[in-house]
């Protein structure tokens, strides 16, 4: 019977090249993108699932009651997870690292001669117990306990020692700008796999990351991460609550409150709100889903439309199949064998698009994914390929096999009228995604085309930004001279902090005249060396910037026009601000609004301050001569940072950055609406090729009768038309609300004009002519006579 | 073999019945080779259909073999007629994509018959037809008398006790059709029960009985030799 069936799916693919050829193409196409995005989900959600106990190991989140609502932060104070260990028994080992705000940059390990680049871990003596990283060497309760202990990875030993033999018990030598000495290796560890978030070379012993900053031991402070293994059954609601009551018996956290959250949700699930877990990447995990299933259904539909336009070929055979003896399993079987061996070729087709478009693909999703897949994604991917082939292979399958033989061999086709209407709805469903994928695509791009273009109060080109390490901080003064003397430097600056631009130090606003102390509003404050608003071109409406000719500049603020605003003083400049009752803050100028931070936001309040021994380094370069001027900004570099290598970015780079998701979806829409709309027309073009070929003796006998070429083309069409254009009325209101939806992410963006809706309809349309026109125009100019003949 | 008591088949449209068959009782026994005849519109497919349990009838009996089949439903008749009756079609229905020996060949698979019996079955009767050379022929590269001879081995294949045809010679001409109705007599020799319809006087001449359909009604039952004299 199987013999039977695929000798016949293969005679008939053969006999019908046309529609196995649009079917081919449709559904390879549907299940590469499927499949890509498919692996790229697998990937994700996979990230750090691979700890042993990984249903026990929890990271603590802590939630700051401030008058602008909840922030949720994973960061604890540092002596929080012995505190908790000690409380709570359902705690079986708890562990601090260093947070993820401090030694975010690489320190050097060197032996003798050799130095080599190494990111540094902090962690608790259980840090091995609680993470299942396996050792190499080394006992895993005793590697962190000495102080001066490190556990080393198993690429460092190899770069170091050429070997992870006999390593353990070496000294090695630990540089970093925040400090150094020697230490002794207690253990190895095995390479950290890539789904791990977790990636580090060395670990350190806890007490290291608090020693330089006394008053990080402080229960005011947050300086640690404590992640922790949970007794299995324990009631995490009430497990919270003892840990908020610990919390809240130390002093400065009356208005904190803490949860547990279990570790490896938070690589998708770390975005937070009201105190509360509230989504984060896996919001794309399902949008990419979403389309990967829309794409596949898209495919699909075409199939099912080809093999029911084309029941009428079919009919006969289902009825002498019927009358020799098959049930009417015996078809859905045959019906189902032709769409999954359909399926199943395009499978084998799709793996070579899948490998030509791969590279891209990583690109645009960041990731190393290749077609190495394990025997359980090969089954999944098995599965999904069986299923679309079902799902494709359904509707024809109990449509056909439901032929009564009597009424087939009469010539009388059953439920022709429902049968239209499904086969138009799905053309409908068809092209409703194509236009909402190109609305999408549409505006995700003007979207980034306005962020390209927006002026931002600021000059952010021709600025190289880069951090001094190591040593040379008492240099600093010297070598941002040194700097400033390169020809083609026009300026340069330095900043204390939060990132470039300084934009992401927020802390808590100073208050005015009028206003409580208690009052606390977060902001962001950047603490800024000289020439910081000459670096990036903001504009000065009214005082000065800070000099070198005033002392005392760390008592003075620059605020922006928001700021000034909010403050309300009639004439700034020269005005003070307060922190505290006896702390004055006085106002030496004001700026335009610049957008410190990204467009999703408005601008807000900003208040700069003064201080120079800020390590991030802005230089803004006469343009024209950037690369001259970078090989003579890494000479001096070096000069002044030996062993560090000179690592740059451009401000332009890290603006792009900030809208890294917005960049990722718009190239998928891209894809996506490319493939959306060449799959549907494919199927249009199948289906209008065989609505012609039905009619054809209708064409023959109109032309005899006096119609024109244009008046056949017309009434063929005219039936696609209606089609597409209830599509696009009902495709229009979607989109409208997807992209109101999408655009409520950012405070400055396009406004969402009629031509956005109109231009993807339009051009929906005029494609869905231009394939039915092709086939009708064909069809409309055959002489009757070759028409009528045969009949 | 087959008792028909008092069967009624009608289409309805509206409040109206419109009767195809009506009154219709008729006894067949098992070697007998019937005629089916009348005008068109009198009824003849209907019967022929509802005999071969494609169509059901509204009202009446409908005995097989003893078997009550008005009382089944349809998957039940599918299995009766699976094992005890072959189809014959004025257009040959043969499967396109098939060729001859697998179009002979598809009756035998949906019994779940193995390959390696379904072997000798096939080749006997290619042989027994003489179109071994076409055997690996599609149905659009024979001749209609050809393709109707494919189709007779389809029917027989499954040694049905029961051959039904519709107009078998309506498509072909004279001396095609007549090597057709030979193979039928034959068939019959050997003890098949055949019921065909036709218009062609000349091929009722093959069997044995004629019955004649007039607006649903039997008009006539008689023997042929009878029926032909009277003519």
């Amino acid at each position: 019977m199987w013999k039977h069936n695929i000798k016949l799916t293969f005679r008939n693919f053969k006999r019908n090249k046309t529609s196995f050829l649009i079917n081919l193409i449709g559904l390879s196409t549907g299940l590469a993108c499927a499949l890509l995005i498919y692996l790229w989900v697998n990937d994700e959600m996979n990230i750090d699932k691979f700890h042993a106990q990984d249903d026990q190991l929890f990271q603590v989140v802590q939630n700051y009651e401030r008058t602008e609502g909840i922030r949720s932060r994973a960061i604890t104070p540092a002596y929080f997870s012995k505190e908790m260990k000690d409380a709570l028994p359902e705690v079986i080992y708890a562990t601090p690292t260093n947070n993820e705000y401090n030694f975010t940059e690489p320190g050097i390990i060197s032996l003798g001669e050799k130095d080599v680049k190494a990111r540094p871990l902090f962690a608790g003596k259980d840090y091995f117990n609680v993470f299942s990283f396996p050792l190499l060497q080394g006992d895993k309760d005793q590697v962190l306990v000495d102080k001066n202990a490190v556990v080393i990875s198993e690429e460092l030993a190899t770069k170091v020692f050429n070997s992870t033999e006999n390593v353990v018990g070496k000294m090695i030598r630990w540089e970093h700008d925040v400090f150094d000495g020697e230490f002794l290796i207690s253990g190895i560890f095995k390479k950290l796999p890539e789904s791990s978030t977790e990636q580090f070379d060395v670990v350190l012993n806890y007490e290291h990351a608090l020693d330089p900053f006394e008053e990080s031991r402080n229960w005011w402070s947050d300086a640690a991460r404590t992640f922790f293994i949970l007794k299995k059954g324990t009631d995490l609601q009430q497990f919270n609550k003892k840990l908020t009551t610990i919390l809240r018996s130390k002093p400065y956290r009356e208005n904190c409150s803490m949860f547990a959250q279990q570790f490896s949700t938070r690589y998708l699930h770390g975005q937070y709100e009201n105190g509360e877990i509230s989504g984060g990447r896996i919001s794309y995990v399902n949008l990419f889903s979403l389309i990967a299933i829309f794409l596949l259904i898209i495919a699909c539909v075409n199939f099912m439309n080809l093999s029911t336009a084309r029941a009428s070929t079919r009919m006969k055979e289902v009825g002498v199949k019927k009358t020799t003896g098959a049930s009417r399993w015996n078809l859905i079987a045959q019906f189902l064998t032709e769409s999954i061996l359909m399926v199943g070729l395009s499978f084998v087709f799709s793996l070579v698009l899948i490998s030509m478009f791969l590279p891209q693909f990583n690109e645009i999703t960041n990731k190393q994914l290749d077609l190495n897949i394990s025997s359980q994604t090969l089954f999944s991917i098995l599965s999904i390929v069986i299923l679309t082939g079902l799902l494709a292979g359904s509707y024809p399958a109990f449509y056909l096999s439901g032929f009564k033989p009597v009424n087939v061999l009469k010539g009388k086709l059953n439920n022709l009228f429902g049968e239209k209407w499904i086969r138009k709805g799905l053309v409908v469903f068809q092209f409703s995604m194509s236009v909402i994928f190109i609305v999408s695509f549409l505006i995700i791009n003007q979207q980034i085309n306005f962020i390209q273009k927006k002026q931002l109060g600021y000059d952010k080109s021709n600025i190289v930004c880069f951090t001094s390490k190591g040593q040379a901080s008492n240099k600093l003064e010297s070598f941002l001279n040194q700097i400033k003397r390169i020809p083609a430097v026009e300026s340069a600056t330095n900043i204390e902090g939060g990132g470039f631009m300084g934009n992401k130090n927020n802390g808590t606003a100073p208050t005015w005249e009028g206003v409580p102390v208690t009052q606390q509003m977060m902001v962001p404050r950047p603490h800024v060396g000289y020439d910081y608003l000459k670096t990036l071109g903001v504009e000065l409406i009214e005082g000065r910037s800070f000099s070198k000719e005033f002392s005392n500049e760390e008592d003075n603020v620059i605020i922006n026009e928001s700021a000034a605003k909010l403050i309300g003083y009639e004439n700034p400049v020269g005005r003070f601000l307060y922190r505290g009752s006896d702390y004055k803050i006085q106002i030496i100028g004001v700026v335009k609004d610049f957008h410190n931070e990204s467009l999703h936001k408005k601008i807000k309040p900003t208040f700069i301050r003064f201080q120079p021994t800020g390590k991030d380094i802005m230089v803004k370069i006469k343009p024209g001569q950037e690369v001259a001027t970078i090989q003579k900004l890494k000479k001096t570099y070096e000069e002044f940072h030996a062993g560090f290598p000179f690592e740059f970015t451009f401000l332009d780079d890290e603006y792009q950055n900030m809208y890294e998701s917005e960049t990722k979806v718009a190239a998928l829409a891209n894809y996506a609406a490319g493939v959306a709309i060449m799959v549907s027309c494919l199927g249009l073009f199948g289906l209008a090729m065989f609505t012609t070929e039905r009619r054809r003796k209708e064409i023959g006998i109109r032309k005899v009768l006096g119609s024109s070429v244009f008046g056949i083309v017309r009434m063929l069409t005219s039936d696609f038309t209606k089609t597409v254009f209830i599509a696009i009325l009902i495709s229009i209101p979607i989109s409208f609300f997807i992209a109101k939806s999408w655009m409520a992410n950012f405070a400055y963006g396009i406004k969402l004009s009629w031509w956005l809706f109109l231009v993807p309809s339009l051009v929906v349309l005029l494609v869905a002519w231009i394939t039915v026109g092709m086939q009708t125009v064909k069809a409309a100019s055959v002489n009757p006579v070759h028409s009528l003949k045969d009949e | 073999m087959i008792q028909l008591k008092n069967l009624e088949r009608y289409y309805k449209s509206g409040f109206q019945k419109s009767w195809v068959l009506k009154g219709i009782n008729l006894d067949v026994k098992q070697g007998e080779f019937i005629t089916i005849m009348g005008d068109s519109g009198a009824g003849k497919s209907t019967l022929l259909q509802i005999i071969g349990m494609l169509d059901a009838a509204n009202k009446g009996e409908y005995n097989f073999f003893d078997e009550e089949v008005h009382r089944f439903n349809e998957k039940k008749r599918t299995e009766l007629y699976k094992h005890y009756i072959g189809f014959v079609f004025q257009a040959y229905h043969l499967i396109d994509d098939l060729t001859v020996y697998e179009n002979i060949e598809t009756p035998l698979i949906y019994r779940g018959i193995k390959s390696k019996e379904r072997k000798p079955l096939v080749a006997e009767l290619l042989d027994r037809f003489n179109i071994v050379a076409k055997k690996d022929l599609f149905p659009d590269q024979l001749s209609g008398g050809q393709q109707q001879l494919v189709g007779l081995a389809r029917a027989i294949i499954g040694k049905p006790k029961l051959l039904l045809a519709d107009e078998p010679t309506g498509n072909l001409h004279t001396k095609q059709g007549e090597e057709i109705m030979k193979l039928f007599k034959e068939l019959h020799a050997e003890g098949m029960t055949i019921i065909q319809v036709t218009h062609s006087e000349k091929n009722a001449e093959y069997g044995d009985r004629i019955i004649y359909l007039e607006d649903g009604y039997v008009r006539e039952d008689k023997n042929v030799n009878e029926l032909l004299e009277k003519n």
